[in-house]
């Protein structure tokens, strides 16, 4: 028997979902193919591709939603799909609440790609291995490293979207990421140094330009040697000062304490037991001083390059650019068909799904603080005394987003306008307002960096998404730098509780 | 889809008849499962998925290495899988150190199969749900999962490996809401009859209510007792950091130069235990080597690591059983960690802490200093102020940075019940609550 096209197949669920009662019905056919490749030092020491097609079918039934999803796609077992998605929705509404209503949408019929310079996946793998080997090499030149580890990923997913409103879109994503990481161990210490960025570098939407951008091995020597440097590096003392984050890590802060705050179905509870809820209210929207006036946040699933760069949402919703914080102010939310309608609008298009297997959650595409002015040597120049902050190792955040710490890996110490020593083990925490609030500028256009973060967790089950946020180097004052109670003897502080007081609050 | 048994082992064998291969690997996994969410006391989100892998691993020319993964069991389409990983490892350079494969062996036969539960349907798993938001006191809303999920592994390669295993799993959580004040608990279990879920209910909705109107605590060094969902994450994150013998051999674990010496109090054993009669999971790793029971960390000492198959070879030892897909850049990782209970009655944890912090659990911890095991995370959902054995209330939440060995060297005493807990998808971890001397809080937030 012929195989079914996935057009076919996606026909077919939903005609089996709206049969067995679905007021409306979508199913998503997604094919995703994976290539990672990870060198230390001398040797290939993982490889893996992976390709991954199936379908998830959802539906609402009298106001509650049903997912059912197979990676195994014969006629009857899609069928199946469409009526076990309705079977799931009827025993929702034993515990029903309001019912879901979708902001209304234009069904689009469509096609998008992800534009291309190289084609990724046709680069001979025999290419990549030698490129990673020449940048493990270059670093293992560098005395007193320990290890050299060079890495190039690369994704594809096509997404057939239908939708019983008839919706027809046909998406093709592709995004490459590569990096270098550098690691000197020694008298009890590991320090680790990368390029572009931590966590395998550099991602974006593109092909094997974004690889050759990184320029892997031009930059081996250079963090090889500030990983050694590390090694012999004083650890940050604790105090409050002046601090300019990088790009790398300002795009970190940006993520978590300013996308994930403005997630609406994280602000409505729905998130709640486990990524958690945030600070931020509906009604906050136009009355909160979210930061400064320096500070200007734009969800935006059309930049260029970025990992939240998309034709159409995994609901069928447009990409679109729109104002989360406009100088200080909070403007707007990350939303869907479901949350929009909550808020009297239509959706924003936030709404995406990690494969077939995982129904749409609302995501961050590209959130993006806006550049400001200068470079990052004009930024140093005007900072009299403070630390200039480079390249993540660390987070974490409170469940309602205010309190943070990241950690990062490497600081620099600035005095009178210029850099000088470096420091190793570095954190700095805060709060969300407060930290925003005390950022008093961000570099310009010729600093704006899209920056990708592959690996944002959220949902049950479980779901990886990719977003990315356009920073350039931004300067906040007083913050605390250093953790208390990390060092000296301090004695046992058992102190009882106080009522009301600042309790230690800082930021 | 049922249980597909011997046909996954079938499937195997079909992938690794690939002509022209030295060696040759087949993993294929079969899971289904369901997961209903609930929020504010409605559902609001409830799936199903079903998925099934087929990862080859071929090696030419007696140490060239390829693999390749399908999400499909069609002979054609393993075949062509087939075909996929033999033209990648003949790009691939030599790799001088591959170790070859395991052979046969025996499997402890682990029976963690539950027919009801792999059977469960969405109405029995919203059923769960209304039984405890119905019971919820007035005032208290709940969010939270019930999960009943079916895993099947097998694992078969030209050396004789022909490795067959299947289990279950069930889950319940639930956040309750009281207004100013959350309460958190967790069940997991092989068996879906075997989840207390009225109790975990009752006990996160006391919670919740206990910690209402939290006062504010400044931060600082304070004795506390860890609840089990707490301590299972500082074990788990101890796994993370460096049990498994790759990582002790690149020089990335915290174990480097203290293998045989004391790392923390002598209350504290841990191990690693797929066999176990009360965790979840398959009797072998997925390059098809029995799991065996490993105590990392025996009174205190730290007494072993965990091996792969190429890692045990380097070493002239027998592996573990705690392989990941190879090969892999990460090595071996014990996925089944358990902290040995003791002997106090959690109840008597909380009356021997003078003045002191009762924390139920934490959130998005991370990794702040590998060697000296410092992490930092978050307290959430019921943290409450102990003064002479008793809980004098609730108190906001507070930032930890603290370096787990040295928390773990300050225990006062140990928990004798477990509870088998999981944080952030790192696997699972049955720990018991403990009674620490000293625990840094390096910051507060505002509720």
């Amino acid at each position: 028997m012929r195989a079914m096209e996935p057009e076919e197949l996606a026909e077919l669920a939903l005609r089996a979902a709206v049969a067995a009662g679905a007021g409306y019905a979508d199913a998503r056919w997604v094919r995703q193919e994976t290539e990672s490749l990870t060198v230390t030092d001398d040797r290939v020491d993982d490889l893996e591709a992976e390709d991954s097609s199936g379908l998830g079918v959802r539906v609402l039934v009298d106001g509650c939603w049903g997912f059912a999803a197979s990676a195994l796609l014969d006629p009857e077992r899609v069928r199946d799909l469409g009526r076990r998605a309705v079977e799931i929705a009827r025993a929702a509404a034993s515990v029903p609440g309001e019912p879901v209503r979708l902001a209304p949408l234009e069904p689009a019929v469509a096609s998008w790609s992800t534009p291309l310079g190289r084609d990724p996946f046709v680069v001979p793998l025999a290419e990549r291995v030698e490129l990673l080997l020449a940048a493990c090499e270059a670093q293992r030149a560098v005395a007193g490293l320990t290890h050299a580890r060079a890495t190039v990923d690369l994704w594809r997913r096509r997404t057939l979207f239908w939708s019983s409103e008839g919706a027809r879109l046909d998406q093709t994503v592709t995004q490459t990421g590569a990096g270098i990481e550098a690691v000197a161990v020694g008298d009890g210490d590991l320090q680790q140094r990368s390029w572009p960025n931590s966590f395998r570098g550099q991602f974006l939407a593109g092909g094997w330009e974004v690889v050759e951008a990184a320029d892997l091995v031009g930059n081996a020597q250079r963090v090889a040697r500030e990983a050694v440097d590390l090694l012999h590096a004083p650890e940050l003392p604790e105090r409050v000062t002046t601090v300019i984050l990088d790009g790398q890590q300002l795009s970190l802060q940006v993520h978590e304490s300013v996308g994930h705050p403005l997630e609406l179905d994280r602000i409505f509870g729905t998130e709640a037991s486990y990524a958690g809820t945030s600070f931020v209210r509906p009604e906050d929207r136009g009355r909160l001083r979210y930061g400064s006036e320096a500070m200007s946040v734009t969800s935006d699933a059309t930049t260029p390059g970025g990992l939240g760069t998309f034709g159409f949402d995994d609901e069928g919703v447009p990409a679109q650019r729109a104002p989360l914080v406009a100088g200080g102010m909070l403007e707007g939310f990350l939303t869907s068909r479901e949350t929009a309608t909550a808020l009297g609008t239509t959706s924003g298009g936030a709404m995406r799904a990690d494969g077939w297997g995982s129904p749409p959650l609302i995501r961050m595409t590209n959130v993006n603080l806006e550049p400001g002015e200068g470079t990052l040597d004009d930024l140093v120049a005007d900072t009299a005394d403070g630390l200039l902050l480079s390249v993540n190792r660390s987070w974490s955040i409170d469940d309602r987003r205010v309190n943070f710490q990241f950690g990062v890996e490497a600081a620099w110490e600035i005095r009178g306008g210029r850099l000088g020593r470096l420091f190793k083990n570095a954190t700095y925490d805060g709060r969300t307002t407060n930290f925003w609030g005390s950022m008093d500028a961000v570099c310009g256009p010729q600093a704006w960096v899209v920056w990708g973060i592959p690996n944002c967790g959220k949902g049950q089950p479980y779901q990886n998404g990719r977003v990315s946020h356009g920073a350039a180097p931004g300067r906040f004052r007083d913050v605390h730098v250093g953790v208390r109670g990390s060092g000296g003897s301090g004695g046992l502080k058992a102190s009882p509780p106080v009522d009301g007081g600042s309790g230690g609050a800082h930021g | 889809m049922a249980r597909l048994g011997e046909r996954l082992l079938e499937v195997a064998e079909v992938a690794i008849a690939a002509e022209g291969a030295d060696d040759a690997e087949a993993l294929v996994i079969r899971e289904a499962g369901g997961l209903t969410r609930f929020a504010s006391s409605r559902i609001h989100q409830s799936t199903w998925r079903e998925d099934l892998l087929v990862r080859l691993r071929l090696v030419v020319d007696g140490n060239r290495v390829g693999t390749a993964t399908i999400h499909d069991m069609e002979p054609a389409a393993v075949a062509a899988a087939a075909r996929r990983a033999a033209e990648v490892a003949r790009t691939m350079p030599p790799d001088p150190g591959y170790p070859g494969m395991p052979g046969p062996a025996a499997y402890a036969a682990a029976a963690r199969w539950d027919e009801a539960t792999a059977a469960a349907d969405p109405a029995t798993r919203a059923g769960l749900v209304a039984g405890v938001v119905h019971r919820l006191p007035a005032g208290v809303t709940a969010a939270g999962a019930c999960e009943t999920r079916e895993l099947e592994v097998a694992v078969a390669n030209l050396r004789g490996v022909r490795a067959l295993g299947a289990t279950t799993a069930a889950s319940f959580s639930i956040l309750a809401d009281a207004g100013s004040g959350t309460g958190w608990a967790e069940g997991a279990e092989p068996r879906l009859a075997d989840l207390d879920v009225a109790a975990l209910g009752e006990r996160a909705a006391r919670k919740a209510v206990d910690a209402r109107e939290p006062r504010e605590l400044p931060p600082g060094a304070y004795p506390v007792v860890l609840e089990p969902a707490a301590v299972a994450t500082l074990v788990q994150f101890l796994g993370w950091l460096g049990f498994g013998a790759k990582a002790y051999d690149e020089g990335r674990s915290f174990l480097v130069g203290r293998l045989g010496q004391r790392v923390c109090s002598p209350l504290v054993t841990i191990v690693d235990d797929a066999l176990a009669a009360d965790t979840i999971g398959v009797g072998f790793d997925f390059e098809g080597v029995p799991k065996r029971r490993v105590t990392l960390i025996d009174e205190g000492v730290a007494a072993s690591l965990v091996y792969d198959y190429r890692a045990a070879r380097q070493h002239g030892v027998e592996p573990t059983g705690h392989g990941l897909p190879a090969p892999s850049a990460e090595g071996a990782y014990p996925m089944h960690l358990a902290m040995v209970p003791g002997a106090t009655a959690r109840a008597e944890l909380v009356a021997g802490m003078e003045r002191g912090l009762l924390v139920t659990r934490f959130h998005y911890t991370n990794l702040v200093n590998l060697m000296e095991t410092t992490i930092t995370g978050m307290t959430r959902d019921g943290t409450f102020w102990v003064e002479d054995g008793q809980v004098r209330g609730a108190v906001r939440n507070l930032r930890f940075t603290q370096s787990i060995l040295d928390a773990l060297s300050a225990v006062r005493a140990v928990g004798a019940d477990t509870e088998l807990a999981s944080e952030d998808g790192h696997g699972a971890a049955r720990a018991p609550a403990l009674a620490i001397d000293r625990f840094n809080f390096s910051s507060a937030t505002t509720f």
